[in-house]
């Protein structure tokens, strides 16, 4: 041990074996990173949540990463732990009202229907927005991965511990909601 | 709306896939053949076709604070810091009970003795982390070191170290310069004390030891009480450190509850010379052991860069075993 150095370790050691995995990981955040954090935005609406739950899911996703099957599908997987901490961040009473003011701003704002009966197409488009943020969590949650980022129903389903009947009902309940909601509009 | 009739709730749902572009063939056919008939639906598809037609084009527009190039770049620092203090740790048995190994990206993270079977305890696993996992083979060569070092075949452990598990600066320092005692040496807490430069931190020395996580690997086996017992190691199991003394060659005699290095069984180094003495050597006796520094036999000495003493001459005249 005399003169062994333990000032500076080096890297030097390390089993090729998770050098490999790393390596595999930094292509997942490359692949990945963008489009979770694009989809907690929409789930938040605030950046800055976004950026600590996209950061959460890939540091969650990096512990687990070994233990993922080989061939296992990660862009999936990705959404599931995204979803379940988005839904988590909600959990939080003094969030979920924040979530229901913000909500019931845009109930009351509303959009006023011109008197010839035609709105701007931006009218409408913040139309659709408000009528998404008033959905139920579930049903908002399956609607944005099923339409804003094209998940199937199977992936959907294992990502709100639902079957894929459920997943689709989800989605297609919001999708009722929105026609209501946006009745005058089309 | 409030005439529909039954038969436009039942096909409410495949008019929903049709307008989606989620619909089977059966579907399809089902609901143009409704359609050509009730007015109703037919708008009714309509509007959910525009829906969707919305909700397409509002995947395709920028989203507001969609710019994650600031999170990605914190994320890839956050990875590299969880890399790195992520373990993957091995159990295998030695000479001197079960021992647990764990290392980092950075080199050798904790040595620890198992002293009982089984999982390691909530104690070790605190120390590995929430991140170790078991990565047996990944510690294999760094056991077979180990068992060659108890074993007496080998005398240096040349391991990249990873001390990003010390407890303090002054820990830091308290293991370093025990690291630096040769093979086959002995010195006192006083005396790790003087070489960090607080001479009256025998105590914090001997805590910071009694935490060090590379026993073994940082000897701090070869640091004893100023009077030659060998004080205490791994919790209640000094006999691991009189056995690790004894395959380096330092011998020691039983004493109550405890072992004691005798001086007068030791060559002897002043701290700052470059020879070594027999124990008797002009006022060596009289000095504290915070100054010196003790060999079991000549050769570990010479092993380490020091002469024979050339007035009292260790080479001529051998302690007699």
């Amino acid at each position: 041990m005399a003169g062994s150095s333990v000032s500076r370790p080096t890297p030097s050691g390390v089993s090729t074996g998770r050098v490999m995995a790393e390596d595999a990981f930094e292509a997942v955040v490359a692949a990945h990173h963008a489009e979770i954090r694009r989809y907690l935005l929409r789930i938040t609406a605030r950046a800055s949540d976004a950026d600590d739950l996209s950061q959460e899911t890939f540091l969650r996703a990096f512990r687990a990463y070994r233990a993922l099957p080989p061939g296992a599908n990660v862009r999936a997987w990705l959404f599931t732990i995204a979803t379940n901490l988005g839904r988590n961040h909600f959990r939080g009473l003094s969030r979920r009202r924040r979530a229901y003011a913000l909500v019931a701003q845009g109930a009351t704002e509303g959009a006023p229907e011109r008197a010839d009966g035609r709105v701007v197409a931006g009218e409408a488009r913040e139309r659709l927005e408000q009528v998404i943020g008033t959905l139920p969590e579930k049903q908002r949650v399956a609607f944005i991965m099923r339409k804003m980022h094209e998940l199937e129903y199977t992936e959907i389903g294992a990502s709100l511990r639902c079957s894929e009947e459920s997943a689709r009902a989800h989605v297609f309940q919001a999708l009722r909601k929105i026609r209501r909601g946006l009745e005058g509009h089309l | 709306m409030s005439a529909r009739r039954s038969v436009c709730d039942e096909i409410e749902p495949d008019l929903l896939a049709v307008a989606t572009g989620e619909a089977s063939a059966g579907a399809i056919e089902r609901v143009d053949g409704h359609v050509a008939t009730c007015r109703s639906c037919r708008d009714e598809l309509g509007h959910y076709r525009a829906v969707d037609g919305m909700v397409g084009r509002l995947r395709t527009i920028p989203l507001p604070g969609d710019d994650g190039t600031l999170a990605r770049a914190e994320l890839m620092s956050r990875l590299s810091d969880l890399r790195a203090r992520l373990v993957g740790y091995g159990i295998f048995p030695s000479p001197l009970g079960r021992v647990l190994i764990a290392r980092s990206e950075h080199g050798v993270a904790l040595v620890q003795y198992l002293h009982e079977a089984g999982p390691p305890s909530r104690d070790v696993r605190r120390l590995l982390g929430e991140d170790a996992v078991l990565d047996q083979s990944g510690v294999e060569s760094l056991s077979a070191e180990l068992i060659e070092y108890l074993e007496g075949r080998r005398a240096r452990l040349d391991w990249p170290l990873d001390l990003s598990r010390m407890r303090s600066e002054f820990q830091r320092r308290v293991l370093e310069a025990t690291a630096a005692l040769p093979y086959g040496a002995v010195a006192s807490y006083a005396g790790i004390a003087a070489r960090i430069g607080a001479p009256s931190a025998a105590r914090p020395v001997a805590q910071a030891l009694r935490w060090n996580p590379l026993p073994i690997v940082i000897p701090c086996h070869r640091v004893i009480g100023s009077d030659g017992a060998l004080v205490g190691y791994a919790g209640k199991h000094v006999e691991l450190k009189q056995r690790l003394l004894a395959v380096e060659g330092v011998k020691t005699v039983t004493a109550r509850h405890d072992f004691k290095v005798r001086r007068e069984a030791m060559y002897t180094l002043m701290n700052g010379e470059r020879e070594y003495c027999v124990p008797t050597c002009g006022s060596l006796a009289s000095q504290p052991l915070s100054v010196l520094t003790l060999f079991g036999t000549r050769e570990r000495a010479e092993a380490a860069g020091f002469a024979p003493c050339s007035s009292c001459r260790p080479d001529l005249h051998p302690l007699v075993a």
